[in-house]
Parts: C-alpha cells; structure tokens; sequence
C-alpha cells in the first residue's frame, strides 16, 4: 500500500486582516507528559536532560530551543514542538525512559495562532480569561472555555496567542475566532 | 460566581461542572458488615444545608481538578477552595 | 419648517442636519438629538397612546426610565418596536412610526377603551372575563391582546447580529455623571485597571442636564475634558452606549454596549454586545430618577418631569412648549423656572406644594392647554414641568437581595446596608442629591477602593463646585374624584391602588400584581415610590413600613437577541466531525446529529428509492463480503499508571485486573446506586497502559466520573487519564473479508485467528509506516476489527481501506446499519442503557462482580434490583412477518382485553428491520423475560395505533453461538 499522507485539519488556513492574523498552525507534535505518583523529582529532572525545560508552574508554560512545555494540571503537562512525523510520542516517551507517562495528543488538538494589534480585542469577544500584561504574561497558558468549547490559550508574545482546541471541532472553533476578528475589526 | 482555585486562581464558574456535598469523598467500605446501609446513605441521604456548605466542583473546562469548595448557599460566598485530592487524602483515603 | 421649540443648538451640532421622519413626515434634527429629543424641536408633542386606555401621551422624561414615548424604529426585518424615544439616537434616515393604535396616532379608535375606565379598573381582567368560561380562549383573550399592548414584531428573521464579550477591570465604575466622572479619574489617576460605563452617548449625566459649572467652567464643558482624559488613560476603558443592568455574584456584571443602534447601517458588526464584567471592585454611580405627583389628568402630552423639561432646553435646546409651568414640592422645580426664563420661554406659572397650592386639573385632550389649582387658579400651559422629589437608581444595589432604606430627609429609598460585595455607592444614588456632595462621593469612593487593592491613590483634589440647594416636603398626589396617574405605562391610577387596598392586596408584591404597577417595560422607574406612597397612605403606615418589591436584573430592557449573542441557526452550537466526513460528503452520505457529533448515517447509492434500501444494502453487503464504518466518535481515554489496572478494577463492575497485555475486554460501569451508566471495551496495550472506550454520548461524563475516582476516592492510585477521542481515527472493518480487506493494508502483522484471535490487540503499522492500533472487536456480530490511525490519516486511511476493499466489493455503512447489526446481535446501546436499567434486567447480572470493590457493586445488590420477576432485555419478532414493529410499544398478555398499568408487562426499546431474516425484530424489556421464549403476546401501541402480536425470542437474531466474530 502507499504511504498515508496527513491532512491539516483546516487545510493550513491563513488569513490576514488589516490589524489581526489567523493562521493554522500544523506541524506541530503535541505529546502529554502525565508525573508518576511519587516520582515528581525524578521526572522533573528527566525533562530538564531531555529538554533543557523546567516543568513550569500551573498557568505557565516554559519555552526553550525547541520545545515548549505547557502545565495543563497538577500532575500533567503538554510538550509542544516542530514535528510532522506520526512518531514524535514515541521519541518523547524513549527520551523521558519512564520518567513520564506520554499520550500522543497532536491530532487532538488543532492549533490557531493569532496575532497583530487587534488580537486581544478580538479575543475579548469569547475568552472569558484575563489576557491583560498583570494577569496573564507572556508564556502564560491556560485551559477555558470559548463559544462552548474547550479551549487551551498561550501567550507567545506581546499581540500573538496561540488557540488549541478540539480537532473534531475545529471548523466552528476557526468560525468563532473568524467572527471574534470580524466583529471588532 | 467565580471560583479561586487553588493553582489557576480565579475562574467563573462557567469553567466549573458541579457535583454535590463534598460528603461524597467519604465512600464506604465495601467489605463493611453494615455495607448495604452505609452505601445508602452515602448515596441517598444529605444535608440540604441552608449556609456553609462543602462542595464538589470539577474543573472541566480547566485542570480536571476536583476542588471542595466551601460556599455560603445563602449569599454565595466562597470562603475556602481545596484541590479536593488533598481534602480526600486528609480525610483517610488513599489505594 | 419652522421649529419654533428650538432655542440653540445646546450640546448638539448644528453643523451636522439629520433628516427623520415619524409616522411618515419628514423631519429634521441634529447630531447629537434623541428622537425624543428632535420629535419636540418639531413640534410634535403626541407620539403615542397609552397601554390599557389609548389615551394620547407624549414625552415624559428625557432618559432610560421613559413610560410613554414608545415608538417603532426602522422598518421590515429591521423594525424594532418598543423602543423608548428618549434614548434613540438620532441618525440620517431614522425611520419611526408610533405604536399600539388603530386607525391613526390622532384617531385612535380604541381611545373608546378610555370611556369603558370604570370597567377597566385593577383586576379587570380576573373579574370580568370569568364567565362563559369557554369564552376566554375563544373571544376574550384574542380582543384583548388585539386592544392592550404595545408595538408589533416585524415576524421575520432578526437582521442583525449580536455579541458577546468578557471584560476585566479593579474598578467598574457604573455611570458617567458628576459621582462617576469623579469616580473613574480619581482611580484611573491611581493607576488602577478602571472600566467606565453610562448608558448615555455623551457622558456627563445631569451636568450635561443643568447649568452648574465646576472647577469654573460649564459643567458638561467639564464632562468633556474629564472624559478626554480617562480616555487618554491606557488603564481605563471608557463605554458610552452602555447600561449595567444586573450586579452578579462575586463581582460580575452584566452590561449592553449598543455598538450600532445609532448607525443607519451597522456595516455587518454586532448591534450590541452582551459584556460579562469582572470587577474586584465597583462604584455605583447610577444617579437618581425623578418621579412625578399624582393629579387628575396629569397624563396629557405636555406633562413632563421637570428635569426632562431642563434637560431637553438646556443640553438640547428644545423648549419642551412655549407656556411652561411648573408644579413641584422641592427647588429642582423652581430651577426650572429659573433656567427656562433665561432661555428666554415663557414660564406662565410656579405651583409649589410646599406652599400649599397644588393642580386640581387639566385640560387639553392631545396635548396640554390649561392647569387648574386648589387656589383658583387657571394657568395657560402647554407643558407642564412636573418633580415629585428624585428616587436614587438603587437596582443594582438590590440584586443580591438587598434591601434599601428610607431617608425621610430627601423622600427616598437610599441603598441598604447589605450591598453587592465589592460595592460601594457614590453620589446621587447614594442620596448625595447635590453636585459638590456627589463629586466628593464619587472621589472618595474611588480612592477607597483602590487603597483597599493595593493602589496609592492619587491625591488631586476633588473638582470643585457648588452644592445647590435641594429642599423637599413630600407631597405624592392630590385627592380627587378624577383619574390620576401612577404609573403612565401600564394605566394605573391612584384609584387603582385604593382599590388595591380595599380588596385585600396590600402587600407590596400583591399590589404590583394585582394592579401591574412597575410591571411594564419601564419596570415603574417614575412610579414605584409614588404607588408605595399611596398604599402607605391607604393602610395608615409608613413607606419604609411598606417596603418595595424585590428588585432583580436586568433594570433596563436587554434584547432576547443580546441574550442569544451569536448562538443562531447553525452557529447555536458546535459541531463535530468525524475524520472522514469530507470523504463521506463526496460518498453520498446523510449526516445525522449524535450529541453534536455529525456521522453518516447512510450512503445513498443512485436509484435508491429511500433510506432503507441504502440501510439493507450496507447491512447486507457487510454480512455478506465487508463493510466499513467511522467510529471515532466513541469517547476513548488513555489510562496510565502503575495502578492502571487496580483502578479499572475499581470503575468497571467487571474484573479487570487480570487482562492480558493484547487482549481487549468488555466493560460495564455502573452507577454508584448500582443503575448501569455505561459500557464500552477497554484494550491493554502495556502493563501500565489502557486505552477505553465509552459510547459516544456518555464520553464526557465518564471521564468526569473517572477523575472523581482518581481524585478524590483513590487519591494514592498512581493513575493518569488523558482523552484521546479526537487523536485517533478509528473504523469498524467487519465482515467475512474484514481479514483478507485488512491483510492489505496493515504492515507485517499475523492477522490469523490464532495470532490474532477475537477480543486481541496490538499497536502495529498501516500502509508502510503510519503508526495504528488494532482491536480485534465486533459489534455487528460479524469478523470485525477497528482500526486506529492518528487522526491527520484518517481521511488518507478511509480511501486506502476503501481502494483495498474494492476486490471485495466493500461498503461503507452508516450509523443507521450500525443500529442494525446490533439489534440483529442482539447488544444493549442507548435505547436500553436509559439510566433506569439495572444489570440483571440487561442480562449481564453475572459480570457484576462480588470479589472486588467497584463502583456501584454494593447496591447493585439490593433485593429489588434483583428479583426474578424483574424486567428482563430479550428479543422480539413478529407472529406475522410482514409486520412492523414499533419501538415504545408496551406488551401486554395475549388475552388481556384492558391495557393499563397492572397488564403493563414491558416495553419494546429499538427496532429495525432485519435484511438477513427478512422481517422486522426488536428488543425490549419483559417482565420474567427470560422465562418466556416462545410465548406470543401483544406489543401495544395507543399513540401509533397499532397492535401487533409478536413472539419472545432471544436477543440474539442472528448467530446466537457468535461463531461469526470469532472465526
């Protein structure tokens, strides 16, 4: 048989409006670390060899070379890094040897990174979160709930976030962030 | 209503899916003699309590964290937020 | 035209002209006009007529809390009825037109209503359309929906669009008067993050309104620069157009930013944005609303609250009539006169209560002519500027059930000492009535509240200013035989309330029902305190020993279409797809919702006449070579951890502990009061890794419910839950050829039944690399396997499995074939896990089991959930083959002649049409189910119709011994 070949899920939108753009951001791995009971020290340490990272704090995320690493709860974190390859969790798992316990999440999420001037006050629009600079910094990350659906916000940089949410609903999680633009551009 | 959690800090509620009296933590022993009995109540018997109450939230749309969270039913005031894990760990639960 | 009412262009701009028209004359006003506004520049003093009575009413006050002056804006799908011309803005080609009148505004041959009063009194309704009852649905209700009421809906889609949006701030400041100006600079000095919201266009409130000055300059002057400077502040966000009209728990508000109704043409953004607020703090500065005095005939168009008379000559520079007199029991009223005269406008008179002269009557039918007073005298007047004292706007105060006091000081209900927390009250809405007073409050109100959050406050002074004088003496109407007006927008009168009292309703929230007083759209904002001043004087008590209603949100009228925001039609929820949809759109599928999910439910093949001939294909054709079906929708959950296996053992009934890595398993999970809540199968990958899978309905709540037993029942179990539903695509391959079909596109694995038996799993590879998962599981009964891919190759996978199935003539099936093949194999699915059935009645009593602690085990055991005679799932065919069944039919016995509760044997729970047996089968519940195979009884069905004799057999239609799935 031949080679499967992967579909981003929204066909690798972008789109530029005066003061805000919206791109699909594929090619992204997206690998979930959950810490063993007990083994907190062991596994921040393998991912700080592994990674060069410190396991952020809950709200936080912690960027390095390649990978950021986001805290999505108390005993569990999501790596993100440039990868196109069905085999990023495999890699992940090998090089934590254990100290972590890997789900491979990529194709879970679909990712939107969004940027420009005009960004937070289109997020206002269905963010319930606090995105002003006191409460919600740069590397900040946070799980929420937007126009019904889940939904995982990172602040990369002063204007650009980064929107994860499911992949199943990624066609009226794009509509909801295309209209937030709309409406106060 | 906004729920300050203990890692996330304030949330509104919306965030939140709500369970019911934090009792619910204090699952019975299952080899118990008085077992049939005591599941009854654990089940079907509550305090419906007009002022502080302790409460089950799950942060859904957040950390998955269950939370106990200590709500006034009459004016809504929250005055204490735990990760309920620990609550339970307190309360003797453990494997 | 001459428009003679129009002093100077006050604060609007006569450079910029707007034309208008109102019940089809052209009009003209200027930027910064209301409609109410520019309606009176132009002479036009009756705009509508009133609720129960049609009497004429024109404009009444000069803000949110009008009564009278309802109107129609624009026109077609457009058309917005009930819309209070004091707060339309004006703009070019502003459409209006009065409402709730037949034949026209000037004839309006419902005022016939006005002659019927004596019959029309509170309570009208219950009294005289009791009898014939038959009369009410048929004749009663129809005439008088047709007569009272007010605009119409244009019956057609909502043009426009809505919004929603989440704001943040320290301080929230409600108001953009004297107290919140004052308020908001004070805080936004202080460096503190400070939303500014008021529900006017110019900020400024009553110094826009009158003539004070501050700081020595004109007060609206002063309004102006105050608010260029906020604006100029990053960390204040100032919102005109805007009403807070519900204080919330924990400092949410909720706020109406209208972002377009002053636009002719809205250019595709939303009319209005619906804003929850975070607020840490906040500070009322809502101001105070004036309210009238009760006289006979005091509804005549021209009859105005003096502060609306000051508002419209002085911020808008329209005298209100040409002989203005004044009636009041407090100095706002001889301010009036005082400004008025400056203008140049004709005041004819001053009637003060407090000098014991008061208005007996007036006359004019459509508008205003003469006043009369106990003294005799009988002043021309075409308006009449009316202040019975001011009520401070103490709603939001209230919403978390507090309760305001009485200040016999300024005749008013002030705020309570149980405020919103967070709250604090500023200016006149705090009974501050005066200007140095209010911006004293506003300033310190603020301060307070920063200090309190950790801000220095800054120390500019307050803005300096005058307080002027506010006397009043309480006077609330003047008794007579004649009607007098309480409140304007439902037709209560002072009558009314007597009546009220006479007949028992004394309580303040009876009276408000009984006579509808403060239940229109106005919520009673001028009348409330004037009709709890009548109903104290009625009862011989005080006004605070008669108390005031509850008070709840929203204070002001907030659209359906705000509330609904972008939730319409197809946007009201999220949709999910399944990772072949595209390929299933290009196959000819219809789609059906499950939950939110879209999925096939059948592939339409050309010349298929309808749904079951494309269902009996894809049944037949999977029974007969292979079929393939998308079922990623099935919740699936990653469970890791050292305990994995312990904790699976603790959430199925079933044992789980001792499952082989490579092998699946099938689970049931009950409730914790033993009712069955779910089923799926779990596969064991690794020593410490499971993947489950739940149905597609209940994916959400058993995760929950596995984070509630992780979290807070086993706290100490090293385990980890991760949903997975969305990474993995996965299909159903089933069929005889489902193993020759997968040989071809899963890369080096035995697929033979004795490396890869039913009920195996293995990750593995799929068309030369891609990583999958492969689980050997049937739920149609047939050889199956369900094949997983992450989910970017699901589209690639279907067509690849779909080219390598075509020697084999493969279908894809949808859900309707699904349900098919399951009915036919006889597994329980939705219709029979209903959350009241138990698993014995499922047949699967013997799964629970006893050696372990699992969810729900102990009181599964309960006597009840237990007995023989219980209802048991077994399977049903008709005695005549070609009848169908119905799903919801009950059974009765064969010789039963009366169906009722105690015949009530069962019900029939899913039915379909079998190809392969070639008649219709179903399952359902029996009562001692299992003891009657073979038996014929009758399945029921009253609200079809039918009656079918059917015979008991097993839930397994077809290949009862499952050598299918397993050879």
């Amino acid at each position: 048989m031949a080679n499967l070949s992967p579909a981003p899920i929204l066909g690798g939108y972008d789109k530029s409006l005066p003061d805000v753009r919206l791109i699909e951001r594929s090619g992204l791995a997206l690998v979930s670390l959950a810490i063993p009971l007990g083994g907190e020290a062991a596994a921040t340490q393998a991912i700080r060899a592994a990674f060069g990272l410190d396991l952020p704090a809950p709200g936080m995320s912690a960027a390095g070379k390649a990978h950021r690493l986001i805290r999505t709860g108390p005993d569990q974190a999501l790596l993100m890094f440039d990868n196109n390859t069905a085999n990023a969790q495999p890699a992940v798992r090998a090089a934590l040897n254990g100290a972590c316990y890997t789900t491979m999440q990529t194709d879970a999420w679909v990712v939107l990174a969004v940027s420009g001037p005009g960004t937070r006050r289109a997020l206002e629009r269905i963010c319930p979160l606090d995105l002003h600079d006191s409460a919600f910094a740069v590397d900040a990350a946070g799980r929420t709930v937007m126009e019904h659906m889940s939904a995982l916000i990172l602040r990369e940089g002063d204007d650009s976030f980064l929107l994860l949410s499911a992949s199943s609903s990624a066609r009226s999680f794009l509509h909801a962030v295309e209209t937030s633009i709309t409406h106060t551009s | 209503m906004i729920i300050d959690h203990p890692l996330l800090g304030p949330r509104d509620a919306a965030e939140f899916v709500y369970k019911g009296d934090a009792a619910l933590i204090d699952r019975p022993d299952w080899q118990a003699e008085d077992a049939a009995d005591k599941f009854h109540e654990y089940m079907y018997l509550r305090d419906n309590v007009a002022g502080e109450m302790a409460e089950l939230w799950y942060h859904e749309h957040g950390d998955r964290s269950w939370l106990v969270v200590t709500r006034n039913t009459l004016t809504h005031k929250i005055t204490s937020v735990e990760l309920a894990r620990d609550v339970a760990r307190r309360r003797g639960r453990g494997k | 035209m001459t428009r003679p009412n129009r002093l100077n262009p006050g604060l609007t701009d006569r450079a910029r002209p707007l034309n208008f028209s109102f019940n089809g004359r052209n009009m003209m006003g200027y930027q910064g006009d209301t409609l109410a506004s520019a309606l009176l520049a132009n002479g036009q003093r009756l705009i509508a007529r009133s609720f129960k009575y049609h009497r004429p009413r024109g404009v009444f006050s000069a803000g949110s809390e009008e009564p009278n002056a309802l109107v129609q804006l624009r026109r077609g799908a457009a058309l917005e009825p009930n819309t209070r011309a004091t707060v339309a803005e004006l703009f070019d080609g502003l459409h209006a037109t009065s409402q709730n009148h037949r034949g026209s505004l000037e004839f309006d041959i419902m005022a016939v209503n006005d002659l019927l009063a004596p019959f029309l009194s509170a309570g009208f309704y219950y009294k005289t359309f009791m009898w014939p009852k038959a009369f009410w649905e048929k004749l009663y209700e129809p005439v008088i929906r047709a007569s009272a009421g007010l605009g119409r809906l244009s019956l057609q889609p909502d043009p426009d669009v809505y919004d929603h949006g989440y704001l943040h701030c320290d301080l929230l400041v409600i108001g953009a008067g004297p107290a919140g100006l004052s308020a908001a600079l004070a805080a936004g000095r202080a460096k503190a993050r400070v939303i500014v919201a008021d529900e006017d266009f110019r900020p400024g409130g009553r110094l826009n309104s009158e003539t004070y000055e501050v700081d020595a300059i004109p007060g609206h002057d002063w309004a102006a620069r105050a608010w260029a400077e906020l604006l100029a502040m990053d960390n204040v966000r100032c919102m005109t157009r805007t009403s807070v009209f519900g204080a919330f728990d924990h400092g949410i508000f909720g706020a109406l930013e209208r972002r377009t109704d002053h636009l002719a043409n809205s250019g595709g953004k939303p009319r209005q944005v619906l804003w929850r607020i975070y607020s840490r703090r906040s500070v009322l500065c809502a101001g105070a609303t004036e309210r009238p005095i009760a006289f006979a005939n005091n509804d005549r168009p021209g009859v105005m609250l003096a502060g609306a008379v000051r508002a419209y000559s002085n911020r808008f520079g329209v005298t209100p009539g040409q002989r203005v007199a004044v009636f009041t029991n407090n100095d706002d009223g001889r301010r009036t006169a005082a400004d008025l005269s400056a203008l140049g406008v004709a005041v004819t008179g001053i009637v003060d209560t407090r000098l014991d002269e008061f208005i007996v009557d007036t006359t004019g039918r459509k508008e205003l002519k003469t006043v009369l007073t106990n003294a005799g005298r009988r002043i021309e007047a075409d308006c009449l500027a009316v202040s019975g004292g001011w009520s401070p706007n103490v709603h939001l105060t209230c919403h978390q059930r507090g309760r305001p006091t009485w200040r016999d000081d300024i005749a008013a209900f002030v705020p309570g000492p149980d405020l919103p927390p967070g709250m604090a009250v500023a200016g006149a809405a705090n009974g501050a009535m005066t200007l140095a007073a209010a911006l004293a409050e506003g300033r310190a109100a603020a301060n307070a509240a920063v200090r309190d959050l950790g801000f220095a406050p800054s120390r500019k002074p307050v803005p300096r200013a005058e307080d002027e004088a506010f006397d009043i003496k309480p006077f609330w109407h003047v008794k007579g035989h004649k009607r007098a007006w309480v409140d304007l927008q439902n037709d209560v009168t002072a009558k009314d309330i007597r009546q009220s009292h006479l007949e028992g309703f004394r309580a303040v929230e009876h009276l408000k029902r009984y006579t509808t007083l403060g239940m229109a759209t106005d919520q009673g904002k001028t009348a409330n305190v004037l009709g709890l001043a009548l109903m104290a004087e009625a009862s011989g008590k005080t006004i605070p020993e008669t108390g005031t209603t509850i008070f709840r949100p929203p204070c002001t009228p907030v659209p359906i279409g705000a509330f609904a925001g972008r939730a319409r039609g197809r946007d009201f929820r999220p949709v999910r797809r399944t990772p072949s949809h595209a390929w299933a759109q290009e196959n000819g599928a219809d789609f059906v919702e499950t939950g939110i999910w879209l999925r096939a439910q059948w592939f339409r093949h050309p010349g298929e006449k309808g749904w079951r001939d494309s269902v009996d294909r894809e049944v037949t054709q999977t029974r007969r070579s292979v079929g393939i079906c998308d079922v990623t929708t099935l919740g699936k959950i990653d469970v890791q951890g050292r305990d994995a296996a312990e904790f699976l053992n603790k959430i199925y009934a079933n044992a789980f502990a001792g499952l082989p890595v490579g092998k699946v398993r099938y689970g049931l999970m009950l409730r914790e009061d033993g009712i069955c809540h779910d089923d799926g199968t779990t596969a064991r990958l690794g020593e410490t890794h499971f993947v489950m899978t739940t149905t597609t309905a209940n994916a959400a709540t058993v995760f929950r419910n596995m984070e509630f037993a992780r979290q807070c029942l086993w706290p100490d179990l090293d385990v980890h839950l991760i949903s997975t539903t969305d990474a993995w695509a996965q299909f159903a391959v089933a069929g005889p050829n489902a193993r020759a079909l997968l040989a071809k596109v899963v890369d080096d694995l035995d697929l033979s039944n004795a490396a890869f038996p039913f009920m195996a799993c293995a990750e593995c590879t799929v068309c030369g690399g891609t990583p999958a998962r492969l689980f050997r599981i049937s739920f149609s009964g047939e050889l199956a396997y369900e094949i997983a891919v992450p989910a970017r190759y699901g589209d690639a996978m279907i067509r690849a499995l779909m080219a390598a199935g075509k020697e084999f003539a493969v279908v894809p099936y949808g859900t309707e074939a699904l349900g098919v093949m399951r009915i036919e194999k006889g597994h329980a699915a939705g219709n029979e896990l209903n959350g009241q059935t138990t698993a014995a009645q499922l047949g699967l009593g013997r799964m629970v089991s006893k050696k372990k602690d699992g969810i729900g085990s102990t009181l599964s055991e309960r006597p009840e959930m237990n007995r023989d005679d219980d209802l048991r799932l077994v399977g049903f065919q008709p005695v005549d083959p070609s009848d169908a069944l119905n799903a919801g039919a009950h059974f009765i016995e064969i010789n039963d002649e009366t169906p009722d509760m105690h015949s009530d044997l069962g019900w029939m729970t899913s039915v379909a049409h079998s190809p392969e047996l070639g008649h219709s089968i179903g399952l359902g519940f029996l009562k001692r189910g299992a003891d009657r195979m073979g038996d014929i009884l009758r399945a029921y069905d009253p609200v079809r119709g039918k009656d079918t004799r059917v015979r008991v057999v097993a839930t397994h239609h077809i290949d009862p011994e499952g050598e299918r799935q397993r050879g």
